[in-house]
């Protein structure tokens, strides 16, 4: 270190000045970037009038709602037919609504998948469609079926079969793009038609895919069918909304302890069923 | 008879198969030999008509097959059986169901579908294990089994096409020496027994010579050799492996020298090269 001398330095810095400072333009250019930042929360701040009274305000009857949740009153009393058929209604509806999506998707997945269809534009027109039917959230077809359909459990299982079908096809395509092509030229070389190439060829190689992700799906359906019922769709989340409405702490916590229980038992079967899927020995 | 005329197949300016004619008759066993890229998979693939040909045409007892569509087409593929070098079996089907699919070609829609195979084709399945030694493993599924095993199910799925051709790509390049043997041994029989042709691409010299009754030298998709193994001389080994290749097509002899080539063995061979 000793050896470079202050010319040295200033040798290398005509050189290479980027080295030794930062460019103008860089250092100006973040910190107008930090300026910005700070300016838009500040104004978020101010547009959602968020204020430590209300926060606080917030906070204390955020407690009184957990403390009225802990407190359960009646208990004996309760609607536990309509909360369990709610309940029931909910895991019907995911249960429904998944198998259908998934029957739908077998066929439109072998439709968007390349090495199936390689036409680019039959390709491209089934793949947007599919991302039509996904990118709109299963919320939002839950609102416009309750208006074709009215309340109640067929629109939740209408939205769920919509939504996943877009899903679950965008997923099977996948997988069948991604078989292995040995087992499938194997079949083709024996004179087999192209339907008894995707029957021997692909299907044993992908139906245990296309399980799994349904089973996982059956699952986070059975969470986000609880929101269907909210908006009133059926299920157990109209049950839930209603007595949130009237303020009814103790039910609505009771409720949510059943859907948590509800999902992991769902979660740990499911897991179990896949897990045996993968070892088995013939589809 | 199997006739070849003018077979081409061009990868855009590859010339996989390059003017290629030969004729094949009925119940001969042919060995295809050649260095690698020389278009022995090509060719075999072309007969299958798994690969559409550039230009020429194949024709089997008179029948242009090189033009066929459609169900014709899927029927002659079920009459000219193939297997392969990576055995190209469904695992997750038992060996079983892998030996039916040979049958699909007499199948309908439905009947597949639904894997509706009669008590007949399952017998004559079984029949098929039975003679490659395999029945054992019917139930099993297809990827528990070994290479070699894996091949003898293959063959077992050829034979249930009743095929008149069986070709076979390179069948024991990635098996054992005694399990190369036994699969060779199975063609061998399969041909004199049935009296079914076999074209089977080989890798190495010992074991075209040992087993095959015509040998197919190819270079650069062209017919460069085509006799009786004993008409394949070290000079014309050397064209069709070149001067490096041939090293290699016979040191990898060693490794096959079980294989029992019947009269001499490889060692004079090797000492005549060096
Ligand atoms: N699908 C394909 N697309 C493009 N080129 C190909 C294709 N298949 C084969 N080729 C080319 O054709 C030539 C012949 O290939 P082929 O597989 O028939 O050779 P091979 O004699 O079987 O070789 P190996 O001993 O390595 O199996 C090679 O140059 C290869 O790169
Ligand atoms: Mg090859």
């Amino acid at each position: 270190m000793t050896s470079v001398s202050d010319a040295d330095i200033r040798a290398a810095a005509e050189r290479f000045p980027d080295v030794f400072h930062e460019p103008t333009r860089l250092v100006w250019g973040r910190r107008a970037l930090a300026v910005g930042m700070i300016a838009y929360f500040a104004f978020c701040v101010w547009a959602f009038d968020i204020t430590f009274e209300r926060l606080f305000g917030g906070l204390h009857k955020m407690g009184h709602v957990l403390y009225s949740m802990v407190i359960w009153k009646d208990f004996l009393t309760w609607d536990f037919s309509g909360i369990l058929i709610g309940l029931a209604e909910t895991v019907g509806m995911a249960l429904l609504g998944t198998t259908i999506a998934s029957l739908f998707a077998i066929v439109l997945g072998f439709v968007a998948a390349k090495n199936v269809v390689p036409n680019r534009f039959v390709h491209h027109i089934v793949r947007r469609f599919l991302d039509l039917l996904r990118g709109v959230d299963t919320l939002i077809w839950a609102l416009v079926f309750v208006r074709a359909v009215g309340l109640g459990p067929l629109a939740g299982v209408l939205s769920i079969i919509v939504s996943d079908t877009g899903t679950l096809s965008k997923l099977y395509s996948e997988a069948v793009e991604n078989v292995d092509r040995k087992p499938i030229e194997g079949v083709r070389s024996t004179g087999a038609s192209h339907m008894q190439r995707y029957r021997f060829g692909f299907l044993p190689q992908v139906m245990p895919v296309f399980l799994s992700m349904s089973l996982y799906w059956f699952e986070s359906n059975t969470r986000s069918a609880t929101i269907l019922g909210i908006v009133g769709a059926g299920g157990i989340g109209m049950q839930l909304s209603e007595r949130m409405k009237v303020q009814y702490w103790d039910q609505a916590a009771f409720i949510i302890l059943l859907i948590l229980l509800t999902v992991a038992i769902i979660d740990t079967l499911s897991k179990w069923i896949r897990m045996r899927l993968i070892g088995k020995r013939e589809l | 008879m199997l006739q070849i005329h003018h077979l081409d197949k061009h990868f855009g300016t590859v010339r996989a198969v390059d003017d290629v004619s030969l004729q094949i008759p009925n119940g001969q066993m042919v060995g295809v030999i050649g260095r690698s890229g020389a278009g022995k998979s090509t060719l075999l693939r072309l007969i299958n008509r798994l690969a559409e040909p550039t230009g020429g045409s194949i024709t089997f007892e008179g029948q242009e097959v090189s033009t066929l569509k459609g169900r014709d087409l899927m029927a002659w593929r079920a009459r000219c059986s193939m297997i392969f070098q990576q055995f190209n079996l469904v695992n997750r089907l038992d060996v079983i169901t892998n030996v039916l699919l040979g049958r699909l070609n007499y199948h309908g829609f439905l009947d597949s579908m639904l894997k509706r195979f009669s008590l007949a084709e399952r017998a004559m399945a079984i029949y098929a294990l039975d003679r490659l030694d395999m029945a054992q493993t019917a139930l099993q599924r297809a990827d528990t089994l070994s290479g070699g095993q894996q091949q003898r199910v293959a063959i077992a799925r050829a034979l249930m096409q009743e095929p008149r051709i069986l070709l076979a790509d390179e069948p024991i390049a990635s098996l054992d020496p005694r399990n190369a043997a036994v699969v060779m041994d199975a063609l061998r029989a399969i041909n004199k027994e049935e009296g079914i042709t076999v074209v089977c691409n080989l890798h190495t010299l010992d074991t075209a010579r040992a087993y095959c009754d015509r040998i197919i030298g190819m270079q650069a998709g062209r017919v460069v050799f085509d006799g009786t193994p004993d008409s394949l001389t070290t000079d014309a080994a050397r064209e069709i492996y070149g001067v490096d290749g041939l090293d290699e097509a016979l040191s990898e002899s060693v490794t096959s020298s079980s294989l029992g080539s019947p009269d001499d063995g490889a060692e004079p061979r090797r000492a005549a090269v060096a």
